[in-house]
């Protein structure tokens, strides 16, 4: 790997503070990331209606999701844990409570698919490439990639100085 | 009135039927005046669904609540912005818009290609007229815009609530131009199926069609966040609701084909993925619709659920089992021998982006459909929403902001990793030292981290391209550095509006990481002259304001923000009470800087108790999400700008057997 100017380190360094600081100080302003209950919450289904969870349910006095809020507020305060919460809630009112699928048994297969055809699309593009790669004509020298994917290897003279003319014709 | 609307529908009918015939016909036995009449019957079946929708609009306006669609969507009080948008706000009057804008188009590829493409031309139109039988066959045999009512009721239903916004107003028409617009390609890439040329000359015809359609596809999805974050009131944009999905799902598909068309523009492989992804795309929109209509699943946006559901899945499973068809059938004569030297190219940057879009895209389509397949399989419906998609499609978003960065400066057949490392150290640099930075300003979420740490990748490599392509003009024709990032835009506009597009998606990526972590949320019940603090600020609430007119009563409340002592802002979130409909609604008011959105719902007011109580969001870098949208906008605008480079190499892609007598036009779409 070929040296990296010192001129470039230190630039792309004073940049990245800048942004980082820019960034990260609203960030932090806002306060405690996500606290348990908002998890809990947003982990649960409103049964409104609304098709929203119970953290985002747009009903301000919606009969469902405002005491359940409040219910796992008390609940997490009492030192009940997330999945006992959940299951309190899945007990009561079954599987269609919950925001997501379970990781078990047929709801498995909601995690695993999309994951899955992932997967088999990268195999079928490693596969594709490989028939490509077998059928096509021996590689020429590779470039080196610039501005524009433009060669950097090093021509004549005269070569250059004609890229040069049709460039700026062209430009 | 309303007869002569329900006339022109049935007309218009007539004439997309015939078109159909005589465009296919005409275009088999090479006869052009069949053509020329088919193309002529176009024009009329878009002058007959314009004067529909004509008819529409006035009877919307002067509350002609003879009509059903008016009396039940309209009222006298109604503003007259909403008598206006009321036309896509039921489920006639969104059907018939969606078929305006599919005659409007087609009239103009019609237009477009009287002079070119001869041989698939009659073949695309064919199949557009064939898109617009469907709808003209709703609109006047299954769900009628004109049926007429028994009794003339005193006023109207009036429009829903939630569809009174300014945001509502502009969405569904983005949106609806989007899902529209890709039929335009979509047709030309089954034309060119049809008819056996298997060239890119269907990619370069519509290439600004495409991005047409991404532009609007990316307003409406842009817009419809807006109208979620405004008009629902929990604070947030996105919910994964399966109408939002229906609409992120042809974007994403969208996207993966502007990118891998550029593979087939140089080298001339990937025709039949290509293909795949217009059909796939193409589909997805009727998807979108067949969701939205049927009510088969459940969603906070489907406000005109209804039986429609088994016409759209006939005909989606018509479009995609003819499509699949015909692509079969040419599949030997589009593969071609390829040429794939390596990993480290470009060519494998854009498969892989391909294969991240489409990997979301499915994820999506999985998890909407999954509480379907559940129930079907189990007998249990169940709920997919926000935890399954965050959680699939987070590392995704990672890996695809990555190849965001990489795809465009990689060389394309192969590079080797020296020059790799020359190429992207600065922005490696950046971005190893954007993440540390914000470790140490105490950031731990190693998500954010990483997300913060590619973007600032994404934007290095942009500088990089930037800085390279003013210092190569800088060099070759003496510009100064503004004179040559200028000309430099505009002699490449769609390689550096692509650029630009990247930024605003970046800056949109971080405004949803930022978003999704951080936001803070307060409820508080306050009595008139107390204060409650929020972050950095202090909110006094000051009275309530009460306002009546004939439409809706108004509660609005006014809270002081103070930051550190002084008073910045004067908000005013509001309780409505529509009268019509008898529907209580709620007004948000947002306070946004580029820094935070300080977001408050007036959730409740006790009139015994004089309490108020108040929902208060602190939601960091917010703002970004909109810029970043807005900027992407500003982007494909850029990109699609015409190039006379460019125009004149679609004109020679595209110039085949030009009728005697008729001149060539040149130019793109």
């Amino acid at each position: 790997m070929p040296p990296v100017p010192r001129r470039r380190v230190v630039g792309a360094a004073v940049l990245a503070l800048v942004s980082a600081v820019a960034v990260a100080t609203p960030l932090m302003v806002a306060a405690a990331p996500t606290v348990s209950v908002e998890q809990l919450t947003e982990a649960l289904t409103c049964q409104c209606g609304c098709g929203l969870t119970v953290a985002n349910c747009n009903h301000p006095n919606c009969e469902f999701s405002v005491p359940v809020r409040d219910q796992i507020d008390s609940m997490v305060k009492r030192g009940m844990s997330g999945p006992q919460v959940i299951a309190f809630y899945r007990t009561k009112y079954g599987e269609k409570i919950l925001s997501a699928p379970t990781t078990q048994g047929f709801n498995l297969l909601a995690w695993i698919m999309p994951f899955a055809a992932l997967a088999a699309g990268a195999a079928l593009i490693a596969i594709t490439v490989g028939r490509w790669r077998g059928s096509s004509p021996a590689p020429a020298p590779a470039p080196a990639e610039g501005a524009n994917g433009a060669s950097h290897d090093p021509f004549d003279a005269e070569l250059r100085r004609r890229l040069e003319r049709e460039l700026r014709d062209r430009i | 009135m309303p007869l002569i609307g329900q006339l022109a529908l049935a007309l218009a009918l007539v004439l997309a039927c015939y078109s159909i015939v005589a465009n296919v016909i005409g275009a088999r036995a090479g006869v052009p005046t069949l053509i020329t009449s088919a193309r002529h019957a176009l024009w009329a079946m878009s002058a007959m669904v314009t004067v529909a929708v004509g008819v529409m609009w006035a009877s919307l306006l002067h509350s002609d609540f003879s009509l059903e669609y008016v009396a039940s969507y309209t009222s006298y009080s109604l503003p007259t912005v909403y008598k206006i948008t009321a036309l896509w706000g039921g489920q006639q009057g969104s059907l018939m818009f969606w078929t305006w804008l599919l005659s409007i188009f087609t009239a103009i590829v019609a237009f477009q290609n009287r002079r070119r493409n001869a041989d698939s031309a009659p073949y695309a139109l064919a199949v557009l007229a064939g898109l617009a039988v469907f709808f003209l066959y709703m609109l006047n045999f299954v769900t009628r815009p004109f049926d007429l009512l028994a009794a003339i009721p005193a006023d109207g239903q009036d429009l829903n609530p939630l569809l009174q916004n300014y945001w509502m107003a502009i969405h569904p028409p983005s949106l609806y131009t989007g899902y529209v617009s890709a039929s335009v390609p979509f047709a030309f890439g089954a034309a060119s199926l049809i008819t056996g040329r298997t060239d890119d000359s269907w990619i370069r015809s519509t290439r600004r069609w495409a991005i047409f359609s991404w532009f609007f596809l990316t307003l409406g999805n842009l817009f419809g966040a807006r109208w979620a974050y405004e008009v629902l009131g929990w604070g947030g944009y996105w919910a994964w609701d399966p109408v939002e999905n229906a609409a992120f799902m042809p974007w994403l598909v969208m996207t993966a084909y502007l990118h891998s068309v550029m593979i087939q523009e140089r080298k001339d492989m990937l025709k039949v993925w290509n293909l795949v992804l217009i059909g796939m795309a193409f589909a997805l929109t009727l998807f979108g619709t067949f969701i939205t209509r049927s009510g088969v699943i459940s969603s906070v946006h489907s406000f005109t659920q209804s039986g429609l559901g088994p016409y759209f899945l006939t005909f989606l499973i018509a479009v995609v089992v003819l499509y699949t068809g015909l692509l079969l059938m040419r599949v030997k004569s589009l593969r071609t021998p390829a040429e794939f030297e390596s990993y480290l190219s470009r060519e494998a940057a854009f498969l892989f982006n391909n294969l991240i879009l489409v990997g979301i895209a499915f994820a999506v389509f999985w998890g909407t459909l999954f509480p379907v397949l559940s129930e079907a399989v189990r007998g249990i419906k169940i709920t997919v929403g926000p935890p399954f998609f965050n959680k699939v499609n987070a590392p995704l978003a990672l890996a695809l902001v990555f190849l965001m960065g990489v795809g465009p400066l990689i060389a394309w057949r192969r590079s080797s990793l020296d020059s790799l490392a020359k190429t992207f150290a600065s922005p490696a640099i950046f971005a190893l030292a954007t993440g540390l930075c914000t470790f140490l300003a105490g950031l731990r979420q190693w998500y954010v981290l990483t997300a913060l740490s590619l973007a600032a990748f994404v934007i290095g490599t942009i500088v990089v391209e930037f800085r390279r392509g003013v210092s190569a003009r800088r060099h070759l024709v003496h510009e100064t550095p503004v004179v040559a990032l200028a000309n430099l835009v505009a002699k490449n506009n769609r390689r550096y509006g692509g650029y630009i597009i990247h930024v605003g998606v970046v800056l949109a990526f971080v405004g949803i990481v930022a978003s999704s972590f951080f936001r803070t949320e307060v409820k508080k019940s306050v009595k008139e002259g107390e204060s409650f603090q929020v972050g950095p600020y202090d909110l006094e609430y000051l009275g309530i304001d009460t306002t009546e007119t004939a439409h809706l009563e108004s509660s609005r409340a006014r809270v002081e923000v103070r930051r550190a002592g002084r008073p910045i802002a004067m908000m005013e979130p509001a309780k409505l009470f529509y009268k019509q409909p008898q529907q209580p609604a709620t007004a948000v008011a947002i306070r946004s800087t580029p820094a935070s959105d300080l977001y408050v719902v007036l959730a409740g007011i006790d009139d015994q108790t004089g309490l108020v109580t108040f929902q208060v969001f602190l939601t960091p870098l917010v703002f970004w999400l909109w810029a970043g949208g807005f900027i992407m906008a500003f982007g494909t605008v850029v990109a699609m700008w015409p190039n006379v480079r460019e125009r004149a190499a679609i004109a020679a892609a595209v110039r085949v057997a030009v009728p005697a007598g008729a001149e060539p036009v040149p130019g793109g779409d």
